[in-house]
């Protein structure tokens, strides 16, 4: 009895410590009852924008999506030093995010008034959601001078408003696992040099050829809170559909040859449909050897510790299978977004920030490189004597194949989720035409309803 | 319970007693009051309302409609019955299983008992997010230890994708969620089973009942109140089942794992309907109250 | 007794302790894939046939999980000064030394778990006692509504929650995750069913003897109450420990973070790293597997169900 009073009472010690030590840390935001103004002009009302590096002081938040190194803390703290050097006065704070709780974490920011001031990640969240709710600034100011105008536009939402400051982009591909392709004699239907396929058709004989010695070749996979690109780009490549308009307003994807795409990815020899994974398992099981393919694949997977580098196995780099031979990749471009939380030196450091990030050809090489994705615009000697300069160039060759960025479609979270509910319901038998009309009246609703909030 | 009519005390004793009951209850009352009931007040206020996100946004007055939406909504009514099979499936099994290797391991020698127990408890200690990823990679579709095993003891023939079909992810999700409920039962069990009074279960036995009826006759009455706590804790336990389906299976295939907790969860940050996940809340928690209501009032009719 | 009957005894006993030993296996196999996982390569984690046993050992999990994040080891505020600055940020007034930030969230699960156990027990035997013994106006309502809110799940009440938390300037601290938990009024239920068992004569006597109330609560209703304090313990801390949705809402800096929920947030682009997990879900059960393994007897002994009635 003596023992566990002592325990007790050092238990009972220690938390009084502790509650004094309240372990819990700065970094809130600005006066709650002030709520971000959507009438005012997403503009600080403040004066110039300060040339005088003194003038700035505020504490900000940073919240960093797992894009190449940007939550790896040395990296990034790295780089918040270099500004530091210069506005001293301004202080950083990290919140990082991953991609399967990370849009919830910032939503639940944001309903407790305690939203990042900056935000590094795409456009489908930073324009078509939190940009759309009206939550972000409009950067169009802050846009360095020969950056790619697609990039741009793809920032860009309908009223012109540029939510996201790009820093980097890639184009998301397919891999395949080489000795096993050239095991089943599987090469002959791939181009080589330019990274393509023949044709669908000869993409659809390689995968018989495959599963002729290999069980698993590749999978539709059906959840996630990201990597739709993958199947996406898939299907829509496939017999030449499209997902959405070409105003990007209204989701389309129930077009026919997108119909025709994935009655064809159920019905052949050794693709299945899962339900029970997500892109990132497909590329683990793609780099384990369990699957031949992945379609989710990319180059920063390429140069991961757990994924590509575990790899026992030729990772060869492709382009989507077209009929036309003229595939359309998704891109990837991430940046900076600033959201308005209601106080001017805010919005001005952090605008700092991100123009100091990106303007200096010198630092915006930093962070590129620190993403591990190409620039936004043309710049000298990237990954020049970096472990990585060789795998750069190779999956280079794939980047001009991007195309339009239509992940700004409003509504694109709920029309995610519809994508992978509908994508089940097809492993499961259901009638492909039927359910992608479902999945396009889910979607479509979920824009009008957007557009109308 | 001593039932004692406040009219038979004298007005000075009532207001004594008033007043020091609420001080007795103060501390605790600021924190349900700020932490629970009113955050109930405002759920139902909102529920009324199209609430979403947008900045600056106002929400406007809808009256019922939420409601109405609510029990037209096929994947609600789906959570709403998968809710209620992981809580009938999950807590009579959790009882039983518990008890019966509660009363098989509590006269063991000590160190065995110990061991047992430990082992037993030790899926509640790890923690649930590790717990679910090493299940995670159990189920696994195509390198998983089940599968392994299953295949190789020829107890089924080709893989089984336990967490991508409709048909098994339910089960695969209770299963988890019954390692990682037997542990504090177990224990409870084990020792309310050592504090039977032993002259009582030694009359019934010079008595020539059969260990059975010593157990139901002796025992059983005894360990009813552990018993009923037990009840209580695994429902509330079921209820909160989140973090399971959270990470494995997001609600799907086809919404077959989706409960009405994870359903309000993804309707409010992945839909941004906020009233109408408010009125999904409303409804569980009338549900629940009805649920604990009948409970308690059971138990009250047991003793 | 024949020695026929005996043998089946013998035969059933066995079995059931084959099934018990069986069921036992399936419950310490997570943990042994957890402790054998956090020392496994990565390619080997994510090896397509199971290994047994790590084929190569390394410590890569444990550098990644030290190297990747810093935190200062605990921090102490200067109480409430959050209302007082301007952005409610808290003013630090000492701060540990900066290591690796998964000690700081072991810290911070520990401390969770810690304090929402103690308030709880605190709060709810006081009210528990009263509403079991003392006959005042509004009694009857209370109760009702303790017992319909006994087993209302967080989830109902996420978004009032989380605004609310914003106006008492809670936001991104751990009493976010703390003080709903003491609000959830089982604690109160269970403490009224031990207190009942409590007879009237003894608190008469104490009155009579001229005890304050206070006195008579310490003195003599909680040691009689115990049993039932040691069970709500339990039930609170594993339930604070486990908490994974509040923190997953609530705490969003580094420095807050719970161990499961700082792991991850350590995770990739391209899903996740199983090996890195592992080896914080290693380190935070170990500590409280051995505090369960030390204090087991008393956990146990403690808790009789015996007073609790309806």
């Amino acid at each position: 009895m003596k023992t566990i009073r002592k325990a007790l009472a050092l238990v009972l010690a220690l938390c009084i410590v502790l509650t004094l030590a309240a372990c819990s840390t700065g970094s809130k935001d600005p006066d709650p009852t002030k709520a971000p103004d959507p009438t005012k002009a997403p503009e600080p009302a403040q004066s110039e924008p300060a040339n005088e590096p003194a003038g700035l002081a505020a504490n900000l938040v940073l919240a960093t999506y797992p894009v190449g190194k940007m939550t790896d803390e040395a990296t990034v703290k790295a780089l918040i030093a270099d500004f530091n050097a210069v506005y001293p006065d301004v202080k950083i704070d990290l919140v990082y995010l991953d991609y399967t709780n990370g849009d919830q974490t910032v939503n639940g920011m944001i309903e407790a008034n305690n939203a990042p001031d900056l935000i590094f990640e795409g456009p489908e969240r930073l324009v078509a959601n939190w940009g759309a709710k009206g939550y972000l600034v409009d950067l169009k100011d802050l846009i360095p001078a020969g950056t790619y105008d697609v990039t741009v536009g793809s920032c860009t939402n309908a009223e012109g408003a540029v939510y996201e400051l790009p820093v980097c982009q890639t184009a998301h591909c397919m891999g395949i696992n080489k000795d096993l392709f050239t095991q089943a004699d599987a090469m002959q239907y791939i181009n080589e040099d330019t990274h393509t396929w023949k044709s669908t058709s000869d993409f659809l004989k390689a995968v018989e050829a495959v599963a002729a010695i290999h069980p698993n070749v590749g999978v539709v996979f059906c959840g996630g809170q990201g990597g739709d690109q993958g199947n996406r780009a898939l299907v829509t490549n496939m017999y030449g559909g499209h997902y959405t308009n070409d105003s990007f307003t209204r989701y389309e994807a129930n077009c026919a040859e997108n119909v025709k795409a994935l009655q064809a990815l159920y019905d052949v020899n050794g693709i299945e449909f899962d339900s029970g994974i997500v892109g990132g398992d497909e590329i683990n099981l793609f780099c384990n050897g369990t699957l031949a393919m992945a379609t989710c694949w990319n180059v920063g997977a390429a140069k991961s510790d757990t994924q590509g580098k575990t790899a026992n196995f030729e990772i060869f780099p492709m382009a989507f299978p077209t009929e036309s031979g003229d595939p359309v990749l998704q891109g990837g471009i991430w940046g900076f977004g600033i959201f308005d939380n209601g106080d001017a030196a805010k919005v001005e450091a952090a605008k700092a920030f991100a123009k100091f990030m990106t303007e200096d050809e010198a630092q915006y090489k930093k962070i590129v490189e620190a993403t591990g994705y190409w620039a936004t615009r043309d710049v000298s000697g990237l990954y020049a004597g970096d472990e990585y300069e060789d795998l750069m160039t190779e999956y280079g060759k794939l980047v001009p194949f991007m195309g339009p960025y239509y992940q700004i479609t409003l509504g694109w979270p709920e029309a995610r989720t519809a994508w992978w509910n509908a994508l089940q319901r097809i492993g499961n038998g259901g009638d492909v035409q039927t359910e992608l009309d479902a999945f396009a009246a889910e979607a479509n609703a979920a824009a009008e309803a957007a557009e109308a909030g | 319970m001593a039932k004692s009519k406040p009219g038979s005390m004298s007005r000075a004793l009532v207001r004594r007693e008033t007043i020091s009951g609420y001080l007795f209850l103060l501390p605790s009352l600021v924190f349900f009051l700020t932490f629970v009931v009113y955050p109930m007040v405002m759920c139902v206020i909102t529920s009324l309302t199209n609430a979403t996100m947008s900045a600056g946004g106002t929400s406007d007055f809808i009256g019922l409609k939420n409601y109405v939406d609510l029990f037209q909504d096929k994947t609600f009514l789906k959570a709403l019955v998968n809710t209620v099979i992981i809580v009938v499936v999950s807590v009579p099994t959790v009882c039983v299983f518990s008890l019966w290797v509660g009363a098989r391991i509590y006269n063991m020698k000590n160190w065995a008992c110990s061991a047992f127990r430990v082992i037993f408890y030790l899926p509640v200690v790890t923690g649930s997010v590790a717990v679910t990823v090493v299940w995670k990679w159990i189920y696994h579709y195509y390198n998983g230890v089940l599968n392994y095993v299953g295949t190789n003891l020829g107890l089924w023939e080709k893989n089984i994708n336990w967490l991508g079909n409709s048909q098994f992810a339910l089960g695969c999700i209770i299963l988890i969620l019954f390692t990682t409920s037997v542990g504090q039962p177990i224990v409870l069990y084990v020792s309310a089973l050592g504090n039977v009074d032993q002259t009582l279960v030694e009359a019934a036995q010079v008595d020539g009942a059969t260990d059975l009826q010593v157990f139901w006759q002796v025992k059983w009455p005894q360990i009813m109140p552990t018993t009923l706590y037990i009840l209580v804790i695994t429902t509330i336990n079921s209820f909160q089942c989140f973090a399971l389906i959270q990470l494995l299976t997001s609600g799907g295939p086809e919404h077959a794992t989706d409960t009405v907790m994870y359903y309000i969860y993804y309707s409010a940050f992945t839909l941004y309907k906020y009233g109408y996940a408010n009125a999904m809340g409303v409804i569980l928690a009338l549900c629940i109250a009805a649920l604990s209501a009948v409970q308690f009032k059971l138990a009250k009719s047991d003793s | 007794m024949n020695t026929g009957v005996k043998r089946t005894s013998v035969y059933r006993t066995i079995t059931l302790i084959l099934i018990i030993v069986v069921a036992a296996v399936i419950f310490l196999f997570p943990l042994y894939w957890i402790l054998t996982g956090a020392f496994k390569t990565p390619a080997s984690v994510n090896s397509s046939t199971p290994e047994w046993w790590p084929s190569e050992w390394t410590m890569r999990n444990f550098n990644e999980l030290f190297s990747k994040r810093s935190a200062p080891l605990w921090e102490l505020h200067v109480p409430l000064s959050e209302w007082f600055t301007s952005d409610h940020s808290q003013v630090v007034l000492l701060s540990g030394p900066v290591l690796p930030a998964a000690f700081r969230w072991l810290i911070n699960t520990v401390f969770m778990s810690v304090a929402a156990m103690v308030l709880t027990c605190g709060t709810a035997a006081l009210a528990g006692y009263a509403l079991a013994k003392k006959r005042f106006i509004g009694r009857a309502v209370l109760f009702s509504l303790i017992v319909c809110a006994m087993a209302l799940p967080k989830q109902v009440i996420l978004i009032p929650l989380l605004r609310e938390m914003d106006g008492l300037h809670l936001t991104n601290t751990l009493w976010s995750v703390i003080f709903p938990v003491v609000g959830w009024p089982f604690g109160v239920f269970l403490m009224k069913q031990f207190a009942e068992g409590i007879p009237g004569e003894i608190l008469e006597a104490a009155r009579i003897d001229g005890g304050g109330e206070l006195k008579t609560f310490t003195t003599i209703v909680f040691p009689m109450i115990k049993p039932g304090v040691g069970a709500l313990a339990i039930f609170t801390f594993i339930n604070t420990w486990n908490d994974y949705f509040m923190q997953l809402l609530m705490l969003t800096g580094t420095n807050v973070l719970s161990m499961p929920l700082g792991i991850s947030k350590m995770m990739g682009e391209f899903g996740q790293d199983y090996g890195l997990l592992m080896a914080g879900a290693a380190l935070a059960s170990v500590p409280i597997i051995i505090v369960f393994l030390v204090f087991q007897k008393y956990f146990t002994k403690g808790i009789t169900m015996g007073a609790v009635k309806g």
